[in-house]
């Protein structure tokens, strides 16, 4: 706001330097005209239209940002207010957004009830195992496709991004017998290794679109100075693009973190995840609606101080993609 | 510089959680063990509501038999995929599976017969309905752990009331009683259509309530044997009086499930709903209707009473190398199985378990739901593996269009095409 103000409303001193002489548009101006004298001027109507422009366009994006935040924000706001609410209240008829009295039974429930902290150490394992597998594959695999650019790496690249197109119940059963033959069912790194298939080629993906903003002239400037091809890589690309390593991270990590399918078929008693848990509130006999969103609160608080704590990594990261070229 | 220093600490950082989690991942924080090799211990699959059930007996199974019982508990609607996966596998992670009626006819194959624990004292003591539907191709697979049916919840205060008492027997003729027979439910759903109530609900969502009629109608539901019996009379009869029911019950008929039914009476919107006995129970404390639900067994049409029970069994699939301990759990639940009435849900299967307790407070749908259970008319679910898929693709859209005001007798004879070409 401070900014737009001293933009439209400005000093006297600045818009003497913007403003013309004269003209019937330059109502309540004049004595700061006169004031700016002999200095540049510019079209008194010109920069009114422009800044009535620039005025409808902002408040145009405010009211689009609004609504956005509206769409996106509602439902996990909903589900914040049903998780404070009594069981009555959760099934009200119609439904109301705010508890008619607010409880804290539900997270006392969802806490309370066995499994839930082992799953929730459960996530976070198969999370971080998965999350790091993906970065150690994806960034290499992404320098090499980018820096030799060869037909394979090329035809790699699209088969990452076909890999993604196969829908997962397609490879869970079938990736749930082969861990059971590795002895490797029902444990935390079989499902890591199947998040991976997840997240490997988005991560690839992205990562091959921030190496690709990085100029190769810094390595061949480290080069120069006696790096190696890796010790470049290392020295001076990945601190490059740790912004996008940020970000690739978060959505590997989130990619885990959420996923369901290939937890419900592969976990059973050592490593059932919240996911999985989370949806055991939904029985033949009912949905405890009050539990659910307390147990889907808390297990979003982890991912938000991720968010929030890697918050400007990812803005850089995001940024280093936009600018390409 | 300072960035260099920041990646080698998130590498550093990142390098120890990944040591950490790779080192717990070796057994995972859930629990020791994930297949029930161990000498004593049984790992039971279950549905999440199922879980409530039998962890009493886990504890007195425990006790008797020195069994440890892990619980596997999944949400109902991966359950199905869960098994479907581990049963073509061939490699369970469990030794007791506790399975939906009707799943069984699709995993027959995957599960062990247990005919010696249906002794003859056994077979008395589960409802008729159940011991026929536990019997596939001449074996015994299942052991019914808890079951449920249909029964009549009502507004016992609307139904005292002086006032609608002198009105309803004015309007109708008799006395305003909880409904046995499709005609009084009628008129008792019209009466106290009023003043923004609604006599009773009408659920296009879901196709047990109308095979429920159909049953009461005198016909088996959808199949006889291997004939498709869909567009016979009692069928056309039974949905064109649960299609009459619309007009006394909340708009929007075809999206109405279970839950919505229940929250509908729940919240004091509905005088009466056909609904599974274990919601009488689980009707919150603070609700409108707390304190003022009476219960009836299902009404009955020209077949007497009839209700579709809603069974799980446990069974013991073939690919368990822990058979023995398998069935010593089963045992124990049968045993015990008074105890899943303490539980939450507070349902079993043996009829001496709901006798029991059906005099006790708290526990008034049990009567009403042993006598709708031992209806004569009282029938399982077709056995067929393709059971799902016909309700899902052509029951449930067929009563989503009868209840929108579609034609019954078309709606039935295109039904009837459609599972004849899905059993082809």
């Amino acid at each position: 706001m401070s900014i737009a103000d001293s933009r439209l409303g400005g000093t006297p001193a600045t818009e003497t330097t913007l403003l013309p002489a004269s003209g019937a548009s330059r109502k309540g101006h004049g004595s700061q005209t006169a004031a700016g004298g002999g200095k540049r001027r510019r079209p008194r109507h010109h920069a009114e239209g422009l800044e009535a422009g620039k005025r409808s366009t902002r408040t145009l994006l405010w009211i689009l940002l609004a609504i956005a935040m509206v769409l996106y924000g509602f439902p996990f706001l909903y589900l914040l207010f049903t998780s404070f609410k009594t069981p009555i209240d959760t099934i009200a008829v119609p439904p109301t957004i705010l508890p008619k009295d607010w409880t804290l039974e539900n997270y006392t429930n969802a806490l309370g009830r066995s499994g839930v902290l082992a799953s929730f150490i459960n996530s976070t394992q198969t999370a971080i195992i998965s999350t790091a597998l993906s970065l150690v594959l994806a960034v290499p695999a992404a320098y090499g496709i980018t820096r030799y650019k060869t037909p394979s790496g090329r035809v790699f690249i699209m088969a990452a991004l076909v890999t993604r197109m196969v829908p997962p119940v397609a490879i869970g059963i079938p990736l749930a017998s082969m861990m059971a033959t590795a002895g490797l069912a029902d444990t935390p790194i079989a499902l890591s290794i199947a998040h991976t298939t997840i997240s490997l080629p988005l991560s690839i993906w992205l990562m091959s679109s921030f190496f690709e903003a990085v100029p190769q002239d810094l390595e061949e400037a480290a080069t120069v100075d006696g790096c190696s091809r890796l010790g470049a890589l290392w020295r001076v690309v990945i601190p490059v693009v740790s912004g996008g390593i940020a970000v690739t991270a978060i959505f590997a990590f989130l990619a885990s973190w959420n996923e369901f399918l290939f937890a419900l078929l592969m976990t059973a008693i050592r490593s059932q995840t919240t996911p999985v848990v989370i949806a055991n509130f939904q029985t033949q006999f009912g949905l405890d609606w009050g539990s659910m969103t307390a147990l889907a609160a808390v297990y979003s608080i982890p991912v938000i101080l991720l968010t929030l704590l890697l918050q400007r990594k990812i803005v850089a990261g995001m940024t280093l993609g936009a600018v390409k070229g | 510089m300072s960035t260099r220093t920041t990646i080698n600490r998130f590498a550093t950082i990142g390098g120890l959680c990944t040591a950490v989690a790779l080192t717990a991942a070796g057994c995972g924080a859930g629990g020791p063990t994930s297949s029930g090799s161990a000498a004593s211990t049984v790992n039971v699959l279950v549905e999440a509501g199922g879980h409530a059930e039998l962890t009493g007996v886990a504890e007195q199974c425990k006790k008797d038999a020195g069994i440890d019982v892990n619980f596997v508990e999944l949400p109902y609607d991966g359950m199905f995929n869960r098994l479907s996966s581990e049963f073509s596998s061939g490699n369970v992670s469990f030794d007791v599976a506790a399975l939906d009626s009707v799943w069984l006819p699709s995993f027959k194959d995957a599960v062990q017969p247990i005919d010696e624990l249906f002794t003859d004292e056994a077979k008395k003591d589960i409802f008729p309905a159940l011991v026929k539907e536990a019997n596939v191709d001449g074996h015994f697979i299942g052991m019914p752990a808890w079951t449920n049916a249909e029964i009549i919840l009502y507004r016992k205060d609307l139904f005292e009331d002086p006032q609608n008492k002198a009105d309803f027997k004015a309007k109708y003729g008799y006395d305003l009683a909880a409904p046995t027979t499709w005609k009084q439910y009628q008129e008792v759903s019209e009466f106290f259509t009023k003043d923004g109530m609604y006599g009773t609900d009408v659920k296009g969502g879901v196709e047990t309530e109308w095979l429920a009629h159909v049953l009461q109608a005198g016909s088996p539901m959808v199949l006889d044997g291997n004939d498709v019996v869909i567009d016979n009379a009692a069928h056309k009869e039974a949905l064109d009086f649960y299609t009459s029911l619309a007009s006394s019950a909340p708009p929007g008929a075809a999206q109405v499930d279970w839950a919505a039914a229940q929250n509908l009476f729940n919240q004091g919107k509905t005088a009466m709903t056909r609904f599974w006995a274990h919601a009488y129970r689980q009707i919150p404390k603070d609700a409108p209707v707390a304190g003022k639900v009476g219960t009836a067994p299902m009404i009955g049409g020209s077949a007497g009473i009839a209700g579709v029970p809603g069974p799980w069994y446990l069974t013991v699939p073939k690919a368990t190398k822990n058979t023995e301990n398998a069935k010593k759990f089963i045992k124990c639940a049968y045993d015990h199985n008074d105890l899943g009435i303490q539980s939450s849900l507070g349902l079993a299967s043996r009829i001496s378990a709901f006798e029991k307790y059906q005099d006790q407070p708290g526990y008034e749908s049990f009567g009403p739901l042993i006598e709708t259970l031992n209806g004569k008319a009282t029938g399982t679910r077709p056995a067929t593996e393709k059971w799902q898929q016909i309700v899902d693709t052509v029951l449930v859209p067929l009563l989503q269009k009868a209840v929108a005001g579609g034609d019954s007798a078309a709606l039935l004879a295109d039904a009837k095409k459609q599972i004849q070409d899905l059993l082809k």
